[in-house]
């Protein structure tokens, strides 16, 4: 059930009645209701794949209490071996299998062994098998670590894993934050909840308006980079920043927004990585549930910047190249991984890789100083780069679109592949970026005016431009599901 | 949390009113003529309306339509007289023509082709062959007085009855439901851009959850072709009766087609029994620019161009006009 389809705005007010007006009263029983929406909204996609779900959250479940009971440490890491390989297995079968088999055939090619790749199967990717799984994983991590206590509740845990709101594609969330609130019994707050409902507004303006009608025309010129010119594939690939963004953000907005509906706080997943003034405070602000994951199971525990300088370095390339390889069963991620490592590790040997963490830009101006406009160019543009082999549908195609770059080296008007007015967009992506610029300082309120005539103005546009920009003929599914 | 649904009505309800209104101010909506069935049960528009059509979510293409004293869209009146040369263009939407602005239309640039000539534009959207037929002989004492007839036909569409019959699905477009839904120029746009088609679409799965199933078995390609053959023996018939049953001068009448979509059999037909027709496919197929517009596909000014100059050359051709 996607976010931004019927089915989920039918859903979505039916559940949040019946839990608010009829489930309400016992904490298990709001958990009990939770889960059961949850394995509908998931089973309506697939219900075969709940199994696997189920598999995940039992498996955790057992493998966190007995971590917990054993005093021996030999034992404890044998169990959390136990859950690693489980839940690395699953996504290892279903996302990675293929990957691995035409991969080691293509090397032996190399050798001159020509295999048939018979090995090779027809797998569906379970949607959110990527988040879910790393979300359970990290529960009997932290209790590992002694960061946790594990639960005894069952239903309880269940909802952890699958609450669904954040179920198919994050914000991967931590048990200490999550599991914590699910233990806990959700009273109604008007205040949360129309917070919820603007971060649904916002989330669905930067899907429906921003993502999926530039869509378009990032398709049209990935597809067919050899005929365009320099000027439209730079087009091309700004505009994906744009949609990816949109698309991901959009989705963490309404995931957020709808986990408030139900007294539900998740983590922060995007915080305007647009206004990034170095490559460091990018990961600070993109994807932020999974930056914050690799940094704690992966980077700290492998010494993390507390290590020699070399060691950092190659930690660091670790992470980059493991968080590439997590997004997809392909080349293409892998190298944007090493393109980001060799982005971020001049910024953090200089010693700028958390200058900015606890700022915006133009922290108590209104308007940016030119240094700053220049640094968000800057990073916009290294990132952006980045993204020609995220994009891109195999590491020949990535490396095919520089080089039609490099050897087209020309400006072209492009024309809209529908033959809608480009200049359409330009002014919808200028007045987005001024907007997401006012709004800078709060991800959590994108309405937030004093004036409740502004706020409902604001709301209008936001809707306005949803019909003005409404495409039915365009696939609406969400980009990140398919990690 | 009553506060809340209180407020969300609210704030939903006023949102929809301030949004009434700017699709409104800002013309986003299309304006829709009302239908009416006149004493001969033709279907046209009621006369002496003026609107705007509207295409896209954000008036990619946006004409003027007026509505004539006959009921179609036409910036002159039809008088047709012994004195003058007059042709009629009949057909549908194609003809009809609301995705151009009405004062320039097919029928203009003919005229401006062909000074000597006035051009009577008989489109009616949903028009077959049917529906033209019955107007020519409903109307034959003005039909008589007009010199030549052009009868617009897509063999696909346009022959699938072997008589007229009033579209009464049509016709349901305004009833009273209708026409106050089509008030709000809101839902009018909004069922424009494809927005409201998944609650439609909800709707009819619910209905057909409740109807049994029947079972659909996959055709294989002789069964295709079968079927298609029979389709095509069958629209021959249904021409076939319609000529027979409201008459054809083919003196008078030629049809206007694009053989790239229309039966060899079909064509072979007209061609044994001298049905003169004008075939538009090469000069589309020879067009260097696309002749329809970007939303659907109807023809766009180089289209219309490129359909007027087909008429005036066959016109000249035939030696209608001395010139």
């Amino acid at each position: 059930m996607l976010f931004n389809s019927l089915d989920f705005f039918i859903f979505l007010p039916v559940v949040f009645v019946l839990y608010w007006f009829i489930f309400y009263k016992k904490i298990q029983i709001q958990n009990l209701f939770i889960l059961l929406a949850s394995y509908i909204f998931y089973g309506l996609w697939d219900w075969r794949f709940l199994f696997l779900i189920l598999a995940s959250t039992l498996v955790d479940f057992f493998i966190g209490q007995t971590i917990y009971a054993n005093d021996s440490t030999v034992k404890r890491k044998a169990w959390l071996w136990v859950s690693v390989i489980f839940n690395i297995g699953l996504l290892g079968f279903f996302k990675y299998y293929n990957f691995f088999i035409g991969s080691w055939v293509d090397f032996l090619s190399v050798f001159g062994y020509e295999l048939k790749s018979t090995w090779t199967l027809q797998i569906i990717l379970p949607v959110g098998i990527s988040f879910y799984t790393f979300q359970t994983m990290s529960y009997s991590l932290d209790i590992y670590y002694k960061r946790l206590t594990p639960t005894k509740n069952f239903i309880a845990f269940a909802t952890f894993v699958s609450f669904f709101p954040q179920l198919v594609a994050g914000p991967i969330e931590r048990a200490s934050n999550l599991l914590s609130q699910i233990t806990t019994k959700r009273i109604f707050n008007y205040a949360q909840c129309t917070e919820g409902l603007r971060l649904i507004l916002w989330g669905l303006f930067k899907k429906v308006v921003i993502a999926d009608s530039i869509a378009p025309i990032v398709d049209d010129i990935f597809l067919n980079y050899s005929d365009y010119s320099a000027s439209t594939l730079i087009l091309g690939v700004s505009l994906f920043s744009f949609q990816v963004y949109g698309d991901f953000s959009g989705y963490s907005d309404i995931a957020i927004g709808t986990a408030k509906l139900f007294g539900i706080e998740l983590m922060s997943n995007f915080k305007f990585p647009t206004f990034s003034r170095n490559v460091a405070e990018y990961w600070q602000r993109w994807h932020v549930s999974l930056s914050t994951w690799f940094r704690h199971y992966v980077y700290i525990p492998l010494g993390g910047s507390r290590v020699s300088k070399l060691k950092s370095v190659r930690n660091i390339i670790i992470i980059f190249l493991v968080s590439g390889f997590w997004h997809g069963a392909n080349w293409t991620f892998i190298v944007w991984g090493a393109i980001h490592a060799a982005l971020y590790i001049p910024v953090f040997l200089m010693g700028r890789n958390r200058i900015y963490m606890n700022t915006v830009v133009a922290e108590n101006r209104w308007f940016p100083s030119l240094t700053e406009i220049l640094q968000i160019l800057l990073t916009f543009s290294l990132v952006t780069f980045s993204r020609v082999f995220f994009r891109s549908e195999s590491i020949t195609d990535a490396f095919g679109f520089l080089e039609q770059m490099y050897s087209n080296f020309s400006y072209e008007t492009y024309q809209h592949p529908l033959g809608y007015r480009m200049i359409d967009y330009f002014i919808l992506l200028g007045l987005f970026i001024l907007y997401e610029f006012r709004i800078r300082r709060d991800e959590r309120s994108p309405f937030k005016f004093k004036s409740r005539i502004v706020r409902f103005v604001a709301y209008t546009l936001v809707i306005l431009g949803m019909l003005l920009f409404f495409d039915d003929n365009i696939d609406r599914s969400f980009i990140y599901f398919q990690f | 949390m009553k506060k809340l649904i209180i407020k969300s009505i609210l704030y939903v309800f006023l949102i929809l009113i301030v949004l009434e209104g700017l699709v409104r101010v800002f013309h986003l909506g299309k304006d829709t003529p009302t239908r009416f069935l006149d004493e001969h049960k033709v279907e046209k528009w009621k006369p002496n309306q003026n609107g705007f059509s509207v295409t896209g979510n954000r008036r990619q293409n946006f004409s003027e339509y007026h509505i004539n004293t006959t009921g179609y869209n036409s910036y002159r009146e039809f008088t047709p007289t012994k004195d003058k040369i007059e042709i009629a263009l009949v057909g549908d939407s194609f003809i009809e023509g609301f995705h151009q602005n009405y004062y320039n239309s097919i029928g203009k640039k003919i005229e401006n082709a062909l000074p000597e000539i006035e051009v009577y534009e008989y489109g009616y959207a949903g028009y077959d062959f049917a529906d033209q037929l019955h107007l020519v002989h409903s109307y034959a004492s003005q039909f008589d007085l007009i010199d030549h007839i052009i009868l617009g036909i897509k063999f696909s569409n346009d022959l699938t009855r072997a008589e007229y019959q009033v579209v009464n699905s049509r016709l349901a477009l305004e009833s009273p439901v209708n026409r106050m839904l089509k008030k709000s120029k809101l839902i009018v746009y909004c069922k424009s851009i494809g927005i409201l088609d998944p609650p439609q679409e909800l709707m009819y799965r619910l209905i057909n959850t409740l109807k049994p199933k029947k079972k659909t078995v996959p055709k294989d390609d002789a069964e295709i072709l079968k079927i298609k053959n029979e389709n095509e023996r069958k629209y021959l018939a249904n021409f076939k009766s319609l000529v027979s049953k409201y008459g054809y001068d083919k003196k008078r009448f030629t049809l206007l087609l694009d053989s790239r979509i229309t039966s060899p059999l079909f064509l072979s037909y007209l061609e044994e029994n001298q049905y003169n027709y004008i075939d538009f496919s090469t000069s589309f197929e020879a067009s260097d620019r696309s002749t329809t517009l970007i939303y659907d596909r109807h023809w766009n000014n180089h289209g219309r161009d490129v359909i007027a100059k087909n008429i005036t050359q066959y016109l000249r051709d035939i030696n209608f006009i001395k010139n």
